[in-house]
């Protein structure tokens, strides 16, 4: 099933095939604050440093780790990557595109054709099935409703959920709800998926699962994981280790997949 | 953006919002109530006014009186001190002598004190006309004709034919019947006169909103001490089939200067613009009305925004333009209004007939309420309103709320 998936990929990358063999994502010295200024442009609001001049590559077909306490910039690098926020300073590269240099709209549209994302706590919408909720991303997109239908339906065969497309995220397991959303990331065929503590809901048997998926689909796309978790961790090729926003250990220096718990 | 793309995301977009509204059938059905509820507060209110001044139009045109001469701005509840037509029979004359005018009454407005005991009387609004009519629609007996006295007798300075028409309320409060006598003067002391009772309706009653009696113009002046001036409050012209009313009033005005000469139409928005306060009340109570409505269903729909804030903000993680998020609670409003429509207009003919039966039987107006297919598009454009208002407003709140805040901070 998941060989349908990268089959599929292999197919329709010809957008992307030009930066395959490069980063698909680079950081260059970012840094990002938080606040600084409060409503009206007052100074009230204390800034917090999320990233301080991180810089860090993600090659495709790379999975990267990203370890460190709650507060030391993970989920920011996750957001950076994705377009989602625009750093303070330092210049990120989405396959070879600035996006500090997009506006919101065109950040978005690159985000939607080109980033998967999967959630902590999936972030399904409650009161659509999970093949509606799979095929939300395609929305945007303008592709028709049997198309979207017969794409959502092979993703979710593809995780192994064949007999859940007309469920309801409510109806279903956290593994399963994860599965969907996982799935719900591949709706595009992203060139990078990026996964913000994916089995941080789940337990320890569901979560091996969800992680052999996500290693699996994300075979030939650069993935990046935040996590607190070493189980989760051990998977990735290279675990990056963050603390108060600056890095202090690429993963490059023989620690790779020997992550601190 | 091409059309089909538009018309792919336009159909996603309101699949997914019957689908959010199916998943909260509770608060759904909260919001619909509330539209509904402005929907029928509007219907029910317009239905009122329109009922109101199509009970003065109709009543006017029942009178068959095309043409309204008089002093003032009419004023039905005034007493008779304010009958400002002085001469009354002799402007009648000169008015009935215009080629188009078939025939003129004058109507005056006095009250008197009645009883059915000389020393026991109770001050009730008389109208003063020289006869009745078959709009009278008697409960019992019926009325009195008094032309020809008036022209053969002249003026006389005291009562002559001694009838009256009650109102049916008056007559069970009197505890008279027809037929029987009641003792009539100008001031709570003196019953000078004994009038017969020669029927019973409440013709008059139900446009100047108080139990009226009739009694004839020569005898109600005498009652007054009016007969030397000959006062009345109105003069009515009935206008010939052929004849245009608006040139007939022009003539008229043209001839009789110190009077303000109406048609029926001219009457009942005189009457209107003479009660500003009557028309802001309503037009207050309409805008509270819808006031309400919006404010509740866009609270309800804030509430929603704001507790799908995290769906919302993970659907603009996955790429969704602040656009569609936005077009998707939007969707959620206009469906509400245009349900919430429809149910207010399902129940508006329900409660107007309710109403219409309850002002019936407590204060004696039928069709009060009345409900032409303007007072549904009304309430109708309403819905769509508080919709489109609700729209704006929640999609306002999810562009708002569809931010990576709202997402998982490490």
């Amino acid at each position: 099933m998941i060989h349908r998936i990268l089959r599929a990929r292999g197919t329709s990358r010809s957008s992307t095939d030009e930066v395959a063999s490069q980063a698909a994502v680079r950081l260059e010295d970012v840094t990002h604050e938080y606040g600084g200024r409060g409503r009206f442009g007052s100074s009230r609001e204390r800034s917090v440093t999320a990233l301080e001049e991180v810089t860090l590559t993600v090659d495709t077909g790379e999975i990267v780790g990203l370890q460190g306490p709650s507060g030391s910039g993970k989920s920011t690098i996750l957001h950076a990557v994705s377009g989602l926020l625009v750093p303070t300073s330092g210049r990120v590269e989405l396959l070879n595109t600035d996006l500090s240099e997009r506006s919101d709209r065109e950040r978005t549209r690159l985000r939607r054709t080109h980033v998967g994302i999967v959630f902590q706590r999936f972030h399904l919408l409650p009161s659509l099935s999970a093949r509606a909720n799979v095929a939300l991303p395609l929305v945007q997109a303008g592709i028709p409703k049997p198309a979207r239908r017969k794409r959502a339906s092979e993703l979710l065969e593809s995780v192994g959920l064949a007999d859940r497309t007309t469920h309801l995220p409510g109806e279903l397991s956290g593994g399963e709800r994860q599965r969907v959303a996982i799935a719900r990331a591949l709706a595009s065929d992203p060139d990078v998926l990026v996964a913000d503590e994916p089995t941080g809901e789940l337990d320890t048997e569901t979560g091996r699962s969800v992680l052999e998926l996500l290693t699996t689909v994300g075979r030939n796309r650069a993935v990046l994981v935040a996590s607190h978790d070493s189980e989760t961790l051990a998977v990735t090729d290279r675990v990056v280790s963050l603390a108060d926003g600056r890095i202090i250990d690429d993963g490059r220096s023989g620690r790779s997949n020997t992550p601190s718990s | 953006m091409s059309a089909s793309g538009f018309y792919v995301r336009l159909c996603a977009v309101v699949g997914i919002a019957i689908a959010m509204l199916r998943r909260s059938p509770g608060r759904t059905t909260l919001s619909v109530v509330a539209v509904a509820l402005a929907v029928l507060s509007v219907t029910l209110l317009s239905g009122l006014g329109v009922g109101v001044v199509a009970m003065g139009e109709d009543g006017l045109e029942a009178s068959a009186q095309d043409i309204w001469i008089t002093g003032d701005p009419v004023d039905p509840s005034a007493s008779g001190t304010q009958n400002p037509i002085v001469g009354t029979h002799e402007v009648a004359a000169t008015v009935a002598a215009h080629d188009d005018v078939r025939a003129t009454a004058p109507i005056a407005m006095h009250d008197i004190y009645i009883g059915a005991e000389p020393d026991d009387l109770e001050r009730r609004p008389s109208v003063g006309i020289p006869q009745t009519h078959s709009r009278f629609e008697f409960e019992a007996g019926g009325g009195f004709d008094t032309v020809d006295d008036i022209d053969e007798n002249g003026r006389a300075a005291d009562p002559t034919a001694e009838e009256i028409v009650l109102d049916p309320a008056i007559a069970t409060s009197l505890d008279v019947d027809v037929g029987d006598t009641v003792y009539v003067g100008a001031s709570r002391e003196r019953a000078d006169y004994e009038f017969t009772v020669v029927g019973t309706s409440s013709y008059y009653s139900q446009y100047l909103g108080s139990e009226t009696v009739t009694i004839p113009l020569n005898d109600q002046q005498a009652l007054a001490g009016t007969t030397g001036t000959d006062r009345a409050t109105f003069i009515t012209a009935t206008l010939a089939d052929d004849a245009d009313p608006d040139t007939v009033e022009a003539e008229l005005s043209d001839a009789h200067p110190e009077y303000d000469v109406r048609t029926s139409d001219d009457q009942v928005s005189a009457f209107l613009e003479e009660r500003p306060l009557v028309i802001a009340s309503g037009v207050t109570l309409v805008a509270l009305a819808v006031l309400g409505g919006v404010v509740l269903t866009t609270n309800l729909f804030a509430l929603v925004a704001a507790q799908q804030r995290d769906e919302l903000a993970a659907l603009r993680a996955l790429g969704l333009s602040r656009r569609l998020l936005a077009a998707t609670l939007g969707v959620q409003g206009v469906i509400i209004g245009l349900l919430g429509g429809l149910v207010g207009l399902l129940l508006t003919p329900v409660a107007v007939a309710g109403l219409n039966s309850l002002s019936q039987s407590v204060i004696g107006f039928d069709s009060i309420l009345r409900t032409p297919p303007e007072v549904y598009a009304a309430g109708f454009g309403l819905a769509i309103v508080v919709g489109s208002i609700v729209a704006v407003i929640t999609g306002f709140r999810a562009g708002r709320y569809a931010r990576i805040e709202h997402l998982r901070h490490g």
